[in-house]
C-alpha cells in the first residue's frame, strides 16, 4: 500500500502557499527569488505525484521540462538582481518603482 | 510648309522649357531666345499664310491631325491644328505683335532678378495662346483657353511681394473662372447634342441637328467663357487690377491677344449663335453696354494703365457689338487694329512709367512732351487711331463697325454705338493730354526710353498707320474681310437711311470734337479739372469707382462668403474640433485614474496575480 496521494498534494500545496507569502511578503529580490523557486518546485512535486497516481509519465517529463527551464532562468535572474545590486547597492524591491504609473 | 504648322506652338513652349531650365545661366540670353522663338513663330506663320494664299479661297482650310489624344469608349478627341483664314489671322496677331512686345520686354525687365522666369512665362503664354487659335476641336480650344488664364495669373502676379499684385492675379484667376466653368458646360453640352467635339462636325453635321433651345444654350454657355476671358460685363471687375503686372503682360495679354479671345471664340462659333440667334442679340447687348460703361469709367481713372485697361473693355465691346451683328470681318478688323495701336498705346505707357520711375498716377505727369518726344509721338499716334481720326487703323475698323450699325438698320444702336465711338475719342485723348501736354504737375525729370525699347514701338507705329489702310479699306471689300469670307461668310450689305459719306463723316467729326473738347479740359489750361472731384464728388466717385460694381459684388458675394466662412469656422471649432477635443480630454482624465493602480511594487502585483487565480479557480470550482 503505496503513500495517498493527499499527502502529496498537501505538502505541494503548504509548499507552494510558502512560498506565495514569501514573494508577496519579502523585500529582498533575492529572497522573492528563492521563494518563486519554492513555488516551482512544489508545483513540480505535484506533477509528479499525480503522474505517478495515474501511471504515465507525462507529468514526470513536464517537472523535468519546467526544472530545467527553471536553471535557466535562475541564471538570468540572479544576473539582473546582481546588476541591480551593483548599480544601486540593494536588492529592496520597493526601491524599484521606476515603472510607476 | 503647313505641315509644319505644329512647329509654330512648339517654339514657344521649348522656349519656355528652356528658359525655365537654364534662364539663370542664359542670363540676357534668356530674353533673346524667347523673342527669337516667337519671331521664327511669326515667319512660320507668314509662310503658312502665304501657302493658304496659293490655294483657291474654298479650299483654304488645313488640319493637320498631330496624334490622338483622348480615347474613351464613344468619345474621342485628337490633337489637331487647323489652319484657315481666321486662325492663321490671329496666329499672325499673336506671334507678330507678341515677338514685337518680347523685344520691348528684353529692355523693360532688364534688372528684373527673376529675368528668365518672365521670359519663361511669356513664352508659355504665346503656345497656349497659339493652341488656343489652331485648335480643331474644343476641347483642345479649353486647353489653350485654360492655359492663358494659368499665364495670365501667373503673370499679373509676377511682382508678388507686392500684396495688390498678387491678390489682383487671384481676382483674375476666380473671375475668369466663373466664365470658364460655364463653357466647360457649353463643350459638354455640344458632346452631347452632337457626338464630336471637332469644329468640322459641329459646325457641319452639328448645325443640322441642333434645336434652336440646344443650340441657344450651347451659345450662352459659350459666351459666358467669352465675357470671363474678354472682361465684358458683368464678369470685367478682374482686368483694371490686372494692371499690376508688368507692362509688358498688360500689353500682351491683357489688351492685343488674350482679351480678345472671346471675341475670336464668339466669331469661331460663329454658326452656334446664328442657329441661336438670341444668343447673337446677348453678344450685341452686352458689347453695346460694355463699351459705353467702360468708356465713362474710363475717363474716371487717374491711373495711367487703369485708364488704358478700361479702354480696351470698350474696344472689345465694341467687337462683340460688331460681331453681335453678324458683322464678324468688322470684329476681326478691330481686333487686329486694336492689337497693334493698343500694344502701342500701352508699350508707350511702359516708358512713361520707365521714365518716372513706376508713377502711373497722371496727376502727377503733365508736359512730358519735352522729356519723351519719342514717345509722346507713339502716344499721341496710338491714341488718334483708337479716336478714329482717319487714315489710322482704328478709323476704319470703328467706323465700319458703327456705320454697319446704321446700314443693318439697328437705328438705336448706331446712335449709342456713335455716343460710344465719341466716348471713346475723349477717353483716350484725356491721357495723352495728361500725360504729355498741358502743365508739368511731376517734379522730377523724366528719361527717354532706349533705342532697343523703341524700335518695337516703330513697327506697331508703323503697323497703326498703314494696318486700316491695307487691311480694311472698306467693309466688304477690305483685304481681310475678303480673306475671312470662306470661314464666316459675305458681309451682307444694308441701305441706311443716310449715304456712307454722311455717315463716315459724322463719325469723324465726333471723334474730331471730343479730341478737342478732352484738349480744352484737360490741356488748355482754362478747365481746373484738378478740382473736380471737390465740384462734384458724387458724379466723379461713380466714374472713378466704375459705377461701384466692385463694391456691389464685395456685398453680394464677398461678404455673405465671409459670413458663411465664419459660421463654418464657428462649427468647425466648437462642433468638430469640440467633439474631438472632448475625447481626447476623457482619454486623459481616464489615463489619470489607471496609473494608480500601477505603483511599482513587485508585490502588489504578486497579490494581484494571486487573487485573481484564487477567483478563476472559485469560478470553476463552482460552476463544476
Amino acid at each position: 500500500m503505496s503513500t495517498p496521494i493527499a499527502y502529496f498534494v498537501a505538502v505541494s500545496a503548504m509548499l507552494f502557499a510558502i512560498g506565495t507569502v514569501g514573494v508577496l511578503v519579502r523585500k529582498n529580490a533575492l529572497v522573492i527569488f528563492m521563494s518563486v523557486e519554492l513555488q516551482l518546485n512544489a508545483v513540480n512535486l505535484a506533477l509528479v505525484a499525480f503522474s505517478r497516481m495515474h501511471g504515465n509519465l507525462n507529468g514526470q517529463v513536464v517537472a523535468f521540462f519546467s526544472m530545467v527551464v527553471a536553471a535557466a532562468e535562475v541564471v538570468v535572474g540572479l544576473a539582473i538582481i546582481v546588476t541591480v545590486y551593483r548599480r544601486r547597492q540593494s536588492a529592496s524591491v520597493d526601491d524599484l518603482t521606476v515603472l510607476r504609473g | 510648309m503647313l505641315d509644319l504648322v505644329w512647329l509654330i506652338p512648339l517654339l514657344p513652349l521649348a522656349g519656355a522649357a528652356l528658359n525655365l531650365l537654364l534662364g539663370r545661366r542664359l542670363g540676357k540670353a534668356a530674353g533673346w531666345l524667347a523673342t527669337g522663338l516667337v519671331g521664327l513663330g511669326f515667319v512660320l506663320a507668314v509662310a503658312a499664310l502665304v501657302d493658304l494664299l496659293g490655294l483657291p479661297a474654298d479650299q483654304r482650310v488645313h488640319v493637320a491631325n498631330l496624334f490622338d489624344w483622348i480615347t474613351v469608349g464613344t468619345f474621342s478627341v485628337d490633337v489637331a491644328l487647323r489652319v484657315d483664314p481666321l486662325s492663321i489671322t490671329m496666329t499672325l496677331v499673336v506671334t507678330g505683335v507678341g515677338a514685337l512686345i518680347h523685344l520691348y520686354a528684353i529692355g523693360y525687365m532688364d534688372h528684373d532678378p527673376r529675368f528668365g522666369v518672365f521670359f519663361a512665362h511669356l513664352n508659355l503664354f504665346v503656345f497656349f495662346m497659339l493652341m488656343l487659335v489652331l485648335a480643331d476641336n474644343y476641347l483642345l480650344l479649353y486647353l489653350g483657353w485654360e492655359g492663358v488664364g494659368l499665364c495670365s495669373y501667373l503673370l499679373i502676379g509676377f511682382w508678388f511681394e507686392r500684396p495688390s499684385a498678387s491678390s489682383a492675379a487671384k481676382k483674375a484667376f476666380v473671375t475668369t473662372r466663373i466664365g470658364d466653368a460655364a463653357m466647360l458646360l457649353g463643350i459638354v453640352l455640344i458632346w452631347l447634342h452632337v457626338g464630336s467635339l471637332d469644329f468640322g462636325a459641329v459646325f457641319g453635321r452639328g448645325a443640322s441637328e441642333l434645336t434652336q433651345g440646344a443650340a441657344t444654350a450651347i451659345a450662352l454657355l459659350l459666351l459666358a467663357g467669352a465675357i470671363g476671358k474678354s472682361a465684358q460685363l458683368p464678369l470685367h471687375v478682374w482686368l483694371p487690377d490686372a494692371m499690376e503686372g508688368p507692362t509688358p503682360v498688360s500689353a500682351l495679354i491683357h489688351a492685343a491677344t488674350m482679351v480678345t479671345a472671346g471675341v475670336y471664340l464668339v466669331v469661331r462659333s460663329h454658326v452656334l449663335f446664328e442657329l441661336s440667334g438670341t444668343a447673337l442679340t446677348v453678344v450685341l447687348v452686352v458689347g453695346l453696354v460694355s463699351a459705353l460703361y467702360a468708356a465713362l469709367a474710363s475717363i474716371g481713372q487717374f491711373d495711367l494703365k487703369r485708364a488704358l485697361a478700361y479702354s480696351t473693355m470698350s474696344q472689345i465691346g465694341f467687337m462683340f457689338f460688331a460681331a453681335g451683328m453678324r458683322f464678324y470681318t468688322g470684329a476681326m478688323l478691330l481686333l487686329v487694329c486694336h492689337a497693334f495701336y493698343k500694344a502701342l498705346l500701352f508699350l508707350t505707357a511702359g516708358n512713361v512709367l520707365h521714365g518716372l520711375h513706376d508713377e502711373t498716377d497722371m496727376r502727377r505727369m503733365g508736359g512730358l512732351r519735352a522729356d519723351m518726344p519719342l514717345s509722346a509721338a507713339w502716344f499721341t499716334l496710338g491714341a488718334l487711331s483708337l479716336a478714329g481720326i482717319p487714315p489710322l487703323a482704328g478709323f476704319f475698323a470703328k467706323d465700319q463697325i458703327v456705320g454697319f450699325a446704321a446700314t443693318s438698320g439697328r437705328e438705336v444702336a448706331w446712335v449709342l454705338a456713335s455716343l460710344g465711338a465719341f466716348l471713346s475719342a475723349l477717353y483716350i485723348a484725356r491721357p495723352l493730354f495728361l500725360t504729355f501736354f498741358g502743365r508739368r504737375r511731376g517734379r522730377e525729370h523724366a528719361h527717354e526710353a532706349p533705342g532697343p525699347m523703341q524700335a518695337p514701338l516703330a513697327v506697331l507705329a508703323f503697323l497703326t498707320v498703314v494696318g486700316g489702310l491695307f487691311l480694311g479699306l472698306t467693309a466688304e471689300g477690305g483685304r481681310l474681310a475678303r480673306f475671312l469670307e470662306p470661314v464666316v461668310g459675305v458681309v451682307e450689305h444694308g441701305e441706311a437711311a443716310l449715304p456712307e459719306a454722311a455717315l463716315i463723316s459724322i463719325s469723324v467729326v465726333l471723334a474730331l470734337a471730343a479730341v478737342a473738347v478732352a484738349f480744352w479740359i484737360w490741356a488748355s489750361g482754362r478747365v481746373d479739372w484738378e478740382a473736380f472731384p471737390q465740384r462734384q464728388p458724387e458724379l466723379a466717385g461713380w466714374l472713378a469707382n466704375a459705377f461701384y460694381l466692385n463694391t456691389l459684388y464685395a456685398w453680394l458675394v464677398q461678404h455673405p462668403g465671409k459670413a458663411f466662412g465664419r459660421a463654418l469656422t464657428v462649427v468647425d471649432d466648437r462642433v468638430i474640433d469640440g467633439a474631438v477635443n472632448e475625447v481626447a480630454e476623457d482619454v486623459v482624465d481616464a489615463s489619470g485614474v489607471a496609473p494608480r493602480i500601477q505603483r511599482g511594487f513587485v508585490r502588489s502585483y504578486a497579490l494581484a496575480f494571486l487573487l485573481g487565480a484564487v477567483a478563476l479557480l472559485l469560478f470553476l470550482g463552482l460552476r463544476a
